[in-house]
């Protein structure tokens, strides 16, 4: 037989392991399944039977080697392959394929193995089966069991299989320390066993039983890094550096100036701005202050434009006024996010007026600016030119024709719209036709500048993202063409060029001159900065979502090469993708995710959402936002990864040693733990040098993963009962850990600023400049440190919990409504969310229980209202509209039909449930039945006026007949209600039907001559 | 569709009671029949059911020793690697063409009779297919035909309605009106 198999696939052990036993002989070919010779190969490794057939699955080999080893086995053999094989993949995997949730996985299995092992001998019974060989080669590579505890079972199975000649056969042919679960990412084209889902496991925690990281990581430190790691753990008191009270450049420097985009002031930003923009941009700030550099973090809200006008305009106030009402909301949003800027602050400020028509007359005078005549849409009433959004009017797409297409875009169709091209345009203020007007606008010559830019886009693109760098090279291919920068509006920066004194600058050429404007509001010397002496080197790196890349790498910097004075062009463009929340789109008006405002709101600390969010950063790709995964990561990665390592080795300090730092004398074990770190460290600096951001986390948690695996290894607290010998080699392992724990609080730094301030705190030691140029990691507190009084850092998010947050922010319109409906839950709401502020501040404030115990009393008196407040709410409002009453006039159906209508839309554009929409579908249809009815008898009234005095007594004649069925539907209509009021459909829907079929009747009767039809006829004329 | 459900689904097709089937606290599929026997796993069902079967499904999924480890070993592709495959866009299309090139050769997985293995990864693949465009299911001729085929089959489609594998689909497209 053969065995095909990839170098290093720990299954091929197993294949080699089930031939010994069957005293087959085989012979073992590697290959490599991405050469095109092997196409044929789906999976390794693969068997070949001397008859030539091949099977690829080690438990259909094993069935077919063993043939019937009982029920019992096969069960054994298949959870090997289908839930033990992928658990180690998934546990085993490096990189960004790491995955946490792994090890408790894992740890279950391997109990269930233990568990089982007890009872018997091996896996199946008192003989050696397949299964055991099965499970014993996918625990054997890899060192799963290295380091795990309270297994004694499995080690003495583990043991003894491992001491049958014929296993040490095979290992004298095949050495374990060859293979490795990451071949199998090369065992197949489908990603190796990534893609197979990790189970769940509802069983109870396992507790820890495994060691946390893989120990054969270990082996591979080379004798190089163990000398560097050696040498560079060594004490240097830090120097007290002078913090500068305003930054600037300096020459033979390192000078980061970052920027954040601009975000819009009346927009109420979401997560994705969040991560997006300034929290990024405040994570590589804190990064660059740390790594030493002249570091200027600088953003704003950008507030001229139409939107504000039109904003202004709904809520009635001044455009000045709604900006400073959002500004307020803006600044408060970033300061809770814990956003460090060095200036935040906005485009309505006279030094940006001052900059931006400076820069237009250098513009102008350079020769980058034409005039050409534009036909634009002048409301006559208002005296001014509409905006695309100030219009609406008729689609112009053939078949479309919705009236209330926008002037940017169709609604309906969804197409782009030219509001010249609107059919029967109207003002969207004053609702009067706006005529046709030609008006002179300013363009600038970007095809001008366009071979300038070229030759600075090929230099600088190097530092820009993928992304940023895809989008620009699109644009430039398809050539640029002059853009617009006038506007006919009121609220912007007047253009200071004659006979253009009633226009603004379009937002787009007054915006990014705001970075400008708020480096100059910072400090007089702005200039330093955004157009650097000779000799001084600024790096500008921008933040932002794609969508502006754009104006930050064409238009702008056309702008700034056309002014040819020097100015800071941007060197890195560090542009994310979009943010989605649990799989759709953040919505605003559909209240669907987390708006700023909301984080705070959810009790949950800004460190957490900081934490949170950068790991989710959606670099190269769309990411969502996810309540369990927000939850995962803070009880898997925050509570029992970092804050379990560093508050261990805290505590053991604290209760063993006094408090003070014993000496770090470093054996081997030591330096293999403190070169693992430098790799870790040399990984985050490289990361968050490139503003990697999510990679940064990676390595920083890997360190205290390490960490946590060198503390369970050594077990100290075994070694503190022992000889004078073993309580050295403790004092050793607890002074390395709180190293290690500084350290991390230095890297921690720029992603959770509080956190890592507490946790200095508890170590009472001072932050520690990183050194970009030489990452190794180096003795922060030498021995004889007194360290402060350790705490838990971070708590635990109860599955409960996020549900909760989960469904309020779900966007489920219908149960916002009806709270907003009861006005007095509405008002019930805030008190709580008062009263809960109240008792947060109380908390953070003071320690003492008596002074907020009263306090929170309260709140959960008012909870307990609240909550009885909505029940009420969810159960009084009918869920259906009242049933239209038989006998209607045309009017009265017209409307009901038109209302209904409405609900349906509404309903269907919030839920895919089909079951939930159709009664109303159904009710929609009867009416529009109905309507149509009740307008044929009009009709038929209003064209035959004779006929109708001969219609009363007929109608009459039924009256009674129509009172009886009014009555008779009333009462149906209204046990309608109450059934569904209660709920189940599986109730309601018959006496839905039976409802129906009584308002056919109904209409049946009524909509032939009947009385009211003749009314409305003869209005109809 | 779950393992729960797929499981059901064979049973029918083999003409078996398929008891009562649900998942364990390892999250893996059960199968308690008759006597109070129960079953774990996925494939280890499907092997139970087969010896409770006189259906020609089950008879072709045993002929031999070979023929059985073929099937067991298609069973658990579709466990390991269709399903979960699915869900990803890259290893999807590298499923798609690795059964579509499978097909060009083959009737059926295992021999020239159905079997087990078919139903499986019929199963498996059945969300996968139906989320195809016509233009792709031309693109997967052989797989199609496999499937198609397959669906056919009264006790495989259960009354479930059929996936459109006809070639005329431009048809479904130009409805005339302005798009």
């Amino acid at each position: 037989m053969i065995i095909y198999t990839n170098e290093g696939n720990p299954l091929g052990l197993q294949l080699l392991m089930l031939a010994k036993f069957a005293k087959r002989s085989v012979q073992l070919v590697n290959l490599n399944l991405n050469d095109a010779k092997f196409k044929d190969f789906l999976i390794l490794p693969t068997l070949e039977l001397d008859n030539g057939l091949r099977l690829f699955s080690p438990a259909a080999i094993a069935k077919y080697l063993f043939v019937d080893e009982g029920q019992l086995r096969d069960e054994w053999l298949e959870w090997s392959t289908m839930l033990l094989a992928p658990a180690l993949a998934h546990h085993m995997a490096v990189g960004h394929r790491a995955d946490p949730n792994a090890l408790p996985v894992l740890n279950a299995l391997v109990k269930k193995l233990d568990d089982c092992l007890k009872a018997t001998p091996y896996l199946a019974g008192d003989k050696l089966s397949a299964a055991d060989i099965a499970v014993w080669s996918l625990l054997a590579p890899d060192g799963t069991l290295k380091g795990a505890q309270n297994l004694e079972s499995l080690h003495g199975w583990y043991n003894r299989v491992k001491a049958l000649p014929e296993v040490q056969q095979v290992l004298a042919e095949q050495p374990l320390k060859d293979l490795s679960f990451n071949a199998l990412q090369q065992s197949n084209r489908y990603g190796g066993l990534h893609h197979v889902p990790l189970k769940r496991l509802s069983l109870a925690d396992a507790g820890k039983l495994l060691a946390e990281t893989a120990s054969t990581v270990a082996d591979t430190v080379t004798d190089e890094e163990l000398a560097a790691a050696g040498a560079s753990f060594t004490y240097t008191a830090p120097k007290d550096v002078q913090e500068q009270r305003t930054v600037l450049p300096k020459a033979g420097e390192r000078n980061v100036l970052i920027t954040s985009a601009l975000p819009y002031v009346n927009n109420v930003p979401h997560l994705g701005n969040i991560i997006g923009c300034v929290l990024s941009a405040d994570i590589f700030a804190r990064y660059s202050r740390c790594a030493g550099y002249n570091t200027l973090l600088i953003c704003g809200t950008d507030e001229y434009g139409t939107a504000t006008e039109n904003k202004a305009l709904a809520e009635n106030m001044t455009p000045r006024e709604i900006c400073d009402k959002y500004f307020e909301l803006h600044n408060s949003i970033y300061r809770w996010f814990g956003i460090g800027f060095d200036y935040f602050g906005r485009t309505t400020t006279q030094e940006q007026t001052d900059i931006v028509q400076e820069a237009f007359k250098d513009v102008h005078s350079a020769g980058y600016i034409i005039t050409e005549s534009v036909e634009q849409l002048l409301c006559q009433k208002c005296d001014r030119f509409l905006a695309d959004r100030f219009v609406e009017g008729t689609c112009p797409h053939p078949g479309c024709g919705y009236a209330d297409a926008r002037g940017d875009q169709c609604d309906k169709c969804g197409k782009l719209v030219n509001a010249t091209e609107l059919i029967r345009p109207r003002c969207k203020v004053c609702n009067t036709a706006p005529i046709l007007r030609s008006s002179d606008q300013l363009f600038i010559d970007l095809p001008k500048a366009e071979p300038r830019l070229r030759e600075w886009v090929d230099k600088a693109e190097n530092g820009w993202t993928h992304n940023a760098k895809v989008i620009t090279r699109a644009w430039l291919r398809e050539g640029l063409k002059p853009r617009c920068i006038t506007r006919d509006l009121k609220w912007g920066i007047p253009v200071p060029h004659s006979g253009f004194e009633k226009k603004v600058f379009y937002v787009w050429f007054d915006a990014p001159f705001g970075y400008v404007s708020m480096t100059k509001r910072y400090t007089k010397e702005y200039q330093k900065w955004w157009q650097p002496a000779k000799g001084t080197d600024v790096e500008l790196f921008q933040f932002m979502a794609k969508d502006n890349v754009p104006f930050h790498s064409v238009v702008w910097p056309s702008v700034l090469l056309a002014i040819n004075k020097g100015h800071t062009l941007v060197s890195h463009i560090m542009a994310t993708e979009y943010l989605n929340y649990e799989d759709g789109k953040f919505s605003k008006s559909r209240g669907i995710g987390v708006f700023g405002n909301d984080a705070q709101a959810t009790g949950i600390p800004a460190d957490v959402w900081r934490f949170y969010l950068a790991s989710a950063r959606p670099e190269g790709q769309d990411s969502s936002f996810s309540w369990n995964d927000l939850a995962a990561r803070n009880n898997s990665e925050l509570l029992n990864n970092l804050g379990n390592f560093v508050n261990r080795a805290l505590v053991f300090c604290e209760k063993n040693f006094n408090s003070i730092v014993p000496e770090v004398v470093a054996t081997e074990e030591e330096l293999i733990l403190l070169a693992l770190v430098n790799r870790e460290l040399r990984g985050y600096i490289n990361s968050l040098e490139k503003a990697k951001l999510r990679d940064g986390i990676r390595h920083l948690l890997a360190i205290s993963r390490h960490g946590n695996g060198y503390m369970q290894t050594q077990q100290p607290w075994v070694l503190l009962k022992g000889n004078d010998e073993q309580k050295k080699r403790a004092a050793t392992i607890i002074g390395l850990c709180a190293n290690i724990a500084c350290l991390l609080a230095n890297l921690l730094f720029p992603y959770m600023p509080s956190t890592a301030r507490t946790l200095f705190a508890q170590l009472n030691a001072k932050q520690t400049p990183l050194n970009a140029e030489k990452p190794l990691a180096t003795l922060l507190l030498p021995a004889g440190h007194k360290i402060g009084k350790p705490a838990p850092l971070f708590a635990k998010l109860e599955q409960s919990f996020i549900d909760e947050l989960k469904t309020k922010y779900g966007g489920s319109q219908e149960t916002k409504a009806s709270v907003q409906s009861q006005s007095s839950t509405a008002d019930l709401e805030q008190a709580v969310q008062a009263q809960a502020d109240k008792v947060r501040q109380l908390k953070t404030s003071t320690k003492d229980k008596t002074v907020w115990q009263p306090e929170v009393s309260k709140l959960l008196d008012l909870k307990k209202q609240l909550e009885e407040a909505k029940k009420t709410a969810v159960a009084a409002p009918a869920s259906a509209p009242a049933p239209s009453n038989g006998g209607q006039s045309v009017q009265d159906l017209e409307k009901a039909v038109q209302a209904q209508g409405e609900k349906v839309r509404n309903l269907k554009g919030s839920t895919k449930d089909k079951t939930v929409w159709q009664p109303e579908v159904n009710v929609l249809l009867d009416l529009k039945k109905q309507l149509e009815a009740a307008q044929k008898a009009a009709k038929a009234a209003a064209a035959a006026p004779a006929a109708t005095t001969a219609a009363p007594p007929a109608a009459s004649a039924d009256a009674g007949q129509v009172k009886a069925l009014e009555d008779k539907l009333a009462q149906q209509a209204e046990k309608v209600r109450t059934l569904k009021a209660k709920g189940d459909a599986s109730v309601w829907k018959p006496e839905v039907d039976i409802l129906l079929a009584l308002k056919n009747q109904l209409a049946a009767l009524t909509g032939a001559p009947a009385a009211g039809g003749q009314g409305k006829g003869k209005k109809k004329k | 569709m779950c393992d729960v459900a797929k499981v059901q689904k064979i049973a029918h097709c083999l003409g078996v009671a398929p008891g009562k089937v649900q998942l364990n606290e390892e999250q893996v599929v059960t199968r308690t029949s008759g006597q109070n026997k129960s079953v774990a796993g996925f494939s280890t069902i499907l092997e139970s059911l087969a010896n409770e079967s006189k259906s020609e499904t089950a008879q072709n999924s045993k002929v031999s020793r070979e023929v059985e480890a073929q099937v067991y070993q298609w069973i658990e592709f579709s466990v390991l690697y269709v399903a979960p495959g699915s869900r990803d866009r890259n290893v999807a299309k590298q499923l798609l063409g690795d059964l579509n090139k499978l097909f060009a050769s083959k009737s059926y997985l295992v021999g020239h009779f159905i079997t087990l293995a078919d139903l499986a990864v019929y199963y498996a693949i059945y969300d996968l297919v139906k989320s195809l465009s016509p233009v792709e299911k031309e693109a997967y001729l052989n797989l199609s035909r496999w499937f198609d085929h397959l669906q056919n089959r009264p006790d495989v489609h259960q009354g479930e309605p059929l996936l459109n594998f006809t070639t005329i689909y431009l048809h479904g497209w130009a409805t005339g009106t302005h798009i």
